[in-house]
């Protein structure tokens, strides 16, 4: 769906930090949202974790930094780093172009996802959520 | 309650806007990097009409900004643009500003926008009797037009031949039939031009529209965003961030804008002092290896802590992390090794000369193509 100009996937789950979880074969593919993108206006730097690192739910995993400002990526699942999207280091813009396809940022394989998912949002609770923010 | 500019509802229409110095400002239009590769490589236009624009004029102008300024003044030719401070007496930065000689009695004096009203003040404090001071910020607009292709731009609105007017010069003519003041300056690095349409107020905008619109054709409108990506690319500093009340030129590593020899200027005696030419910090410039280093971040040597970082961003032309940095003067040499705390990690950096893009390929001074 499209709310205001940010396309938000429905086959995705979200956080209210702007962060999109996929669940593909027993990994989490993470990214940040189009409207986290759009909002930082050019992702000039990823900061992500290293493989085999550990990172847990709704906390600091790195960063994405525009040419003004540093937006903290929380993850949205607890587990382990198996891939990191290497394109980033030479292509950050690819978050801006493409935040649910080539601009991912981790893969992370969850300890428990199958709890964690329900702190989750749907496309529509996701969608609720941008439309509160933008009123403010 | 916010101030805007003579352009505001332009900027309403096609920014993202921003909060800047009292005023709101265009943050962007399509994205800070496009804008600031427009610049670099073709034309891009600014509203600066935020910063303050003064008129000193009278018999007693010249005496009275030769005692404010630490560059000398009447010397200057008619139509010289220069680049100048004003002190307090301690010889701290009250702020940086540009002023253009238009005649030996009528001055324009163009500064920082935040600092406007302090710098007011200490003028009008220090001006003798008969010296006329006029605020022409609400009554004009300004618009910069900066990159290799600037030129171009601008000439298609004016009939003055703009090839015959140098670096730093300035002079008056009218652009899209506007009465205008044209300064070859900029904020940039690159060549460029800083435009003053004198009738523009909020509420007659139409002649800055029609300037602002027209350039708009043949060059990117540009937000504050590239506007400081670009100044610090080239090494400029930022008042207020990378220069304030408490540094002095020769900590702000701008001494050269002191005329040699000159005394009798405001903060003249505190700068005359050996101690104050021989500073313990210095501003100097900063590429960090990877990562983007940010205002505040602390900057260590070997020994631990040698100064910290004044303004920081990612340079989209050499795609690195650079800074400006208040650094002690032992190891501010070019070259020395430092290194930032960028949040947990410690990235490896080197004190370096801005501007931080290669000169053949950038900037007023690269090969004409």
């Amino acid at each position: 769906m499209e709310i205001q100009g940010y396309h938000i996937p429905e086959d995705l789950l979200y956080t209210k930090e702007h962060e999109w979880a996929k669940e593909e074969g027993g990994t989490v593919r993470v990214g940040i949202t189009d409207y986290a993108a759009k909002t930082l206006n050019d992702v000039v730097y990823v900061t992500s974790p290293k493989t085999n690192a550990s990172v847990q739910q709704m906390k600091s995993m790195g960063t994405v930094e525009s040419i003004k400002a540093v937006s903290e990526i929380y993850s949205p699942v607890s587990g382990t780093v198996t891939k990191v999207n290497a394109q980033l280091d030479s292509h950050p813009e690819l978050v801006n172009k493409s935040p649910y396809g080539e601009g991912w940022l981790v893969e992370v394989k969850p300890t428990d996802y199958a709890s964690e998912k329900k702190s989750l949002l749907d496309a529509k609770a996701y969608a609720a959520h941008i439309e509160s923010v933008l009123k403010q | 309650m916010l101030r805007t500019t003579q352009l505001h509802d332009y900027h309403a229409k096609h920014s993202k806007l921003t909060e800047f110095a009292g005023f709101e400002m265009p943050l962007w239009y399509t994205s800070t990097v496009e804008e600031h590769l427009a610049v670099r490589n073709a034309s891009g236009i600014f509203d600066v009409s935020h910063m303050g624009r003064f008129a000193v004029k009278g018999g007693k102008a010249s005496g009275f900004l030769e005692s404010l300024v630490p560059t000398n003044v009447q010397s200057q030719p008619l139509s010289k643009a220069f680049y100048t401070l004003l002190l307090n007496d301690r010889g701290g930065i009250i702020d940086d500003l540009i002023i253009e000689k238009l005649a030996e009695d009528r001055y324009m004096v163009v500064v920082n926008a935040a600092n406007a009203q302090t710098d007011m003040n200490h003028m009008a404090s220090r001006a003798p009797n008969g010296l006329d001071i006029e605020d022409h910020t609400p009554s004009s607009a300004m618009i910069a037009v900066q990159g290799p292709r600037a030129q171009d731009s601008l000439q298609t609105l004016t009939q003055l031949d703009l090839s015959q007017l140098k670096r730093f010069r300035c002079a008056e003519t009218t652009v899209a039939g506007e009465h205008a003041l044209i300064s070859r300056t900029g904020y940039t690095g690159e060549d460029g031009f800083e435009v003053i349409v004198y009738q523009a107020t909020n509420d007659r905008p139409e002649g800055a529209v029609k300037v602002w619109e027209k350039l708009a054709e043949t060059s990117a409108p540009c937000g504050l965003g590239a506007r400081d990506s670009l100044r610090l690319e080239a090494g400029f500093p930022l008042h207020g961030s990378d220069i304030d009340q408490s540094t002095d030129p020769y900590e702000a590593d701008l001494a050269w804008v002191i005329s040699a020899g000159k005394t009798g200027f405001v903060g003249s005696e505190a700068l005359a002092n050996p101690e104050v030419q021989r500073p313990r910090t210095i501003r100097k410039g900063l590429v960090l290896d990877s990562g983007i280093p940010r205002h505040g971040f602390g900057v260590d040597g070997p020994a631990g802590s040698v100064g910290e970082v004044t303004s920081g961003t990612f340079s989209p032309i050499t795609r690195k992390g650079i800074a400006l940095c208040r650094i002690s003067a032992e190891s501010s040499e070019f070259g020395t090794r430092v290194s930032v705390k960028v949040r947990e990690a410690q990235q490896g950096g080197t004190i370096s000369k801005p501007p931080f893009y290669d000169e053949q390929l950038f900037g007023w001074k690269r090969q004409k193509r």
